[in-house]
């Protein structure tokens, strides 16, 4: 009897063995179905070099539920929007032959920035500078785009993780990489490419150091409804000394809100009432820092009501239009007014600088936010990943012409090379933005009023800073 | 200086009668030299850098990156031996300067699919003299036209760390042999025979470039790269290289053993008359921090040449 369970799970046993040793092998792995990791299986199916080579793609959601939003998209918006750079929206649509929702996205002509301690002011301008879109339609567009392409060398797998990684030589960091996933299954991968986002295993697993900071700030999303369509589609930026706010278009009367601010008054901003905030939002782009922080303190203790704060906003907005000379100005200055928000889709979540010492290693690569993560007071985040991509897909077909071992660090290289300049150039000023900004210290403030004004009245500078925004300069 | 005064090795080339026909693997270290083989103080010197042949930050990094160069003048030469099919629209002008991008592009794209096509098609046999670690035979073996690459290295410990490396990279499997043997020893004929970066390392390369003309089918190219022997490369590989920079190990290079691009073209000239093209020859120069560039002055430095075998 005893032996005979003893048998019985010994064969249990042998045969779990016998499953678990049969690795498939592919040549590249891919570890996240975010935008970055679904580009990348693309843009390698769609290239020529590249297209013959055995591809595996995991993710720990459900990328067929993210699939369903390209046929059934909902009626409201997501609350994950981001901008998408020209360049970005060219190499999706024209290089990977993506095609994105266009009624659920909206392009922008320009840029008003302005300084929340003074009234210096910076406006950019010029046609569909770049576009408002959902991370879904980027993503379900992309899976639409994948499940057309039809190939038998591509393998996605879902609600998925991956378990472990180790190389299958542990002495000889040059052999290929070892991937166990919660499925039971096991890959052998020539090369391993994390776009597994900021907290990346991958990352984790090379051993590549990322270094940066939390800004003990956090962003905070809404959807917003507004009083009208825009009369001039732009986006609207104002540094406020506790964080920049911006207030981006959506197709139609929609738009969308990025607040970035310090801890307890982005928990403030999630729990009051969604009318409070609507008239917050407002008054953030018109009144003075000290109002604004009236409202906080009083919203805080819960001594001001709705009708109180909304009829003290309308007093003080009205006083400062008065000062205009002009009424026209106002819709020059101001954004439009939000006349809803969203409650539900009000989220928050906190901002960091980050970037890894190397993008490559051995047999791995780092792409998106597995290699760099910045603040999204330019909106470049998710266009940096899609740069990174774009550099990486360049150079495995560079390596594939010369013969190259794709995983190899000679392969990988070039991608670091390209990426990792341009990539710190971009998270440097991101930061230093951050910080000028971050204070109300007279001379800084002065200083920085003083820079923005001159930047308004030089045109040949604001043009490159249009192209940097639209991702032309390299 | 170093022209007028040093001899070329091409010139000194002494014919040593063929010896046996079959040499047993074992005995290889101790047979008596054939024409074609390195001296014992080459072998010995790429002997001890074996192990760490495939270190890409190791002794051997400014070859690996080289190699990336070697490649890419390979592809160029093989592909402008292809020419854009009847069905393929060929501008007869400059479409660049006179079409929108987007056709331009549409264009080239065309005709690389075209050429890429034909070339994809062939299965070449490819005969890698000289492989040292498979540094190149490796890459030529992944390449999708390439049917199978024969490796050969007269440094056994060269061969074992090849060996072992390619058996690591399952697409080589069966693509990629390799043996240690002397040059006249090979049998059959090749579509491709490569004596890159070897010339220099060898007593009598004018008996390499024989031998390896004999291997190569008509109609197949040889890859041949060296260096120049002047005061150029004396200070680029032997005095920063070797000496100031230490990118490369020290005692690599023989100053006196280079040969200039003029002397093969001259070499092939003199023996292979009206059996010869030269397709192409292209100087290569390394630029710190930036890698291997590839220029127009193939009398200055290292250089590629490719021939081909026209009768």
């Amino acid at each position: 009897m005893r032996s005979a369970r003893l048998f019985k799970s010994r064969w249990i046993l042998s045969r779990a063995l016998a499953s678990s040793v049969l690795p498939k092998k592919t040549d590249i792995f891919i570890v996240g179905g975010g935008p970055a990791g679904l580009t990348l299986a693309a843009a390698i199916r769609t290239s020529p070099h590249l297209s013959g080579l055995n591809t595996t793609l995991v993710d720990a959601g459900d990328l067929k539920k993210t699939a369903q939003f390209y046929k059934n998209p909902p009626e409201g918006y997501s609350n994950r929007v981001i901008s998408l750079t020209t360049q970005s929206k060219k190499f999706l649509e024209q290089r990977v032959g993506v095609q994105l929702l266009q009624d659920r996205l909206q392009a922008f002509d320009g840029l008003y920035v302005s300084d929340g301690c003074t009234d210096a002011q910076l406006e950019l301008e010029k046609n569909s500078m770049g576009f408002m879109i959902e991370i879904l339609n980027i993503q379900s567009s992309l899976l639409d785009r994948l499940s057309k392409l039809q190939a038998p060398t591509l393998n996605l797998i879902d609600q998925t993780k991956v378990l472990n990684i180790e190389y299958v030589d542990p002495a000889d960091p040059q052999s290929w990489l070892k991937v166990s996933l919660s499925n039971g299954e096991v890959f052998e991968t020539r090369l391993l490419v994390g776009c597994d986002g900021f907290n990346s295993p991958v990352r984790k697993f090379s051993k590549i150091e990322s270094r940066g900071w939390f800004y003990n700030r956090f962003g905070v999303v809404a959807n917003l409804k507004l009083d009208f369509p825009p009369f001039k589609v732009r986006g609207w930026q104002r540094f406020l000394p506790t964080g920049p706010i911006a207030h981006l278009p959506m197709p139609d009367d929609h738009a969308t809100l990025v607040w970035s601010t310090t801890e307890p008054l982005s928990r403030l901003l999630l729990s009051i009432e969604p009318q409070q905030l609507t008239l917050l939002i407002n008054a953030a782009f018109v009144l003075d820092d000290v109002d604004m922080q009236y409202y906080y303190k009083q919203l805080e203790q819960g001594t001001i009501t709705t009708e109180e704060l909304q009829e003290d906003i309308a007093h003080r907005t009205e006083s400062k239009y008065a000062k205009l000379e002009d009424d026209s100005l106002i819709d020059e200055i101001y954004p439009p007014i939000v006349s809803e928000v969203e409650g539900s889709s009000r989220a928050r979540f906190p901002l960091k600088l980050s970037h890894a010492d190397s993008y490559i290693t051995d047999r791995i690569a780092l792409v998106g936010d597995a290699a760099h993560t910045t603040h999204p007071l330019a909106g470049q985040g998710l266009n940096l990943g899609q740069g990174d991509v774009e550099s990486l897909v360049k150079a495995l077909e560079t390596a594939s012409q010369r013969g190259l071992d794709l995983g190899s660090v000679l392969a990988l290289e070039p991608y670091w090379a390209e990426r990792y300049p341009y990539n710190n150039m971009l998270l440097g000023v991101v930061d230093k933005l951050h910080k000028i900004y971050s204070t109300d210290f007279g001379p800084i403030v002065a200083a920085r009023s003083m820079g923005l004004k001159v930047l308004q009245r030089l045109q040949p500078i604001k043009n490159f800073m249009i192209q940097s925004v639209s991702g032309k300069v390299k | 200086m170093l022209r007028t005064v040093t001899p070329s090795p091409l010139k000194n080339a002494v014919r040593v009668p063929q010896l046996l026909t079959s040499f047993g693997r074992k005995n290889c270290r101790e047979r008596q030299p054939m024409s074609t083989s390195a001296s014992q103080d080459e072998m010995k010197h790429f002997g001890e850098l074996a192990p760490s042949w495939w270190d890409f930050w190791g002794p051997q990094r400014i070859l690996h990156k080289m190699n990336l160069k070697r490649m890419d003048f390979i592809q160029k030469t093989l592909q402008k031996e292809y020419q854009a099919g009847s069905g393929t629209y060929v501008p007869g002008f400059n479409h660049q300067a006179f079409l929108p991008k987007q056709v331009s592009t549409a264009i080239e794209q065309e005709l690389e699919q075209d050429i890429r096509g034909q070339l994809h098609s062939q299965k070449l046999q490819v005969l890698d003299v000289g492989c040292g670690g498979g540094i190149l035979a490796e890459c030529l073996a992944r390449l999708p036209f390439v049917a199978n690459v024969k490796g050969i290295d007269l440094t056994p410990e060269c061969i074992e760390i090849a060996q072992s490396h390619a058996s690591k990279d399952p697409i080589l499997n069966g693509k990629l042999s390799y043996e240690v043997q002397a040059l006249e020893e090979v049998e059959g004929v090749y579509d491709l025979v490569t004596c890159l970066e070897m010339l220099e390392h060898v007593d009598h390369p004018g008996e390499i470039l024989r031998h390896a003309w004999k291997k190569l089918k008509v109609g197949g190219i040889l890859m041949v790269s060296t260096i120049n022997r002047d005061p150029v490369s004396w200070f680029t590989t032997i005095f920063m290289a070797e000496q100031v920079l230490k990118l490369v190990p020290r005692g690599t290079h023989h100053a006196s053993k280079y040969i200039n691009s003029e002397e093969i073209i001259e070499w092939f000239q003199d023996e292979c008359k009206g059996q010869h093209q030269i397709l192409n020859c292209k100087g290569v120069m390394y630029v710190p921090l930036n890698g291997w560039i590839e220029h127009d002055h193939s009398g200055v430095g290292n250089y590629f040449m490719a021939i081909k075998k026209t009768a």
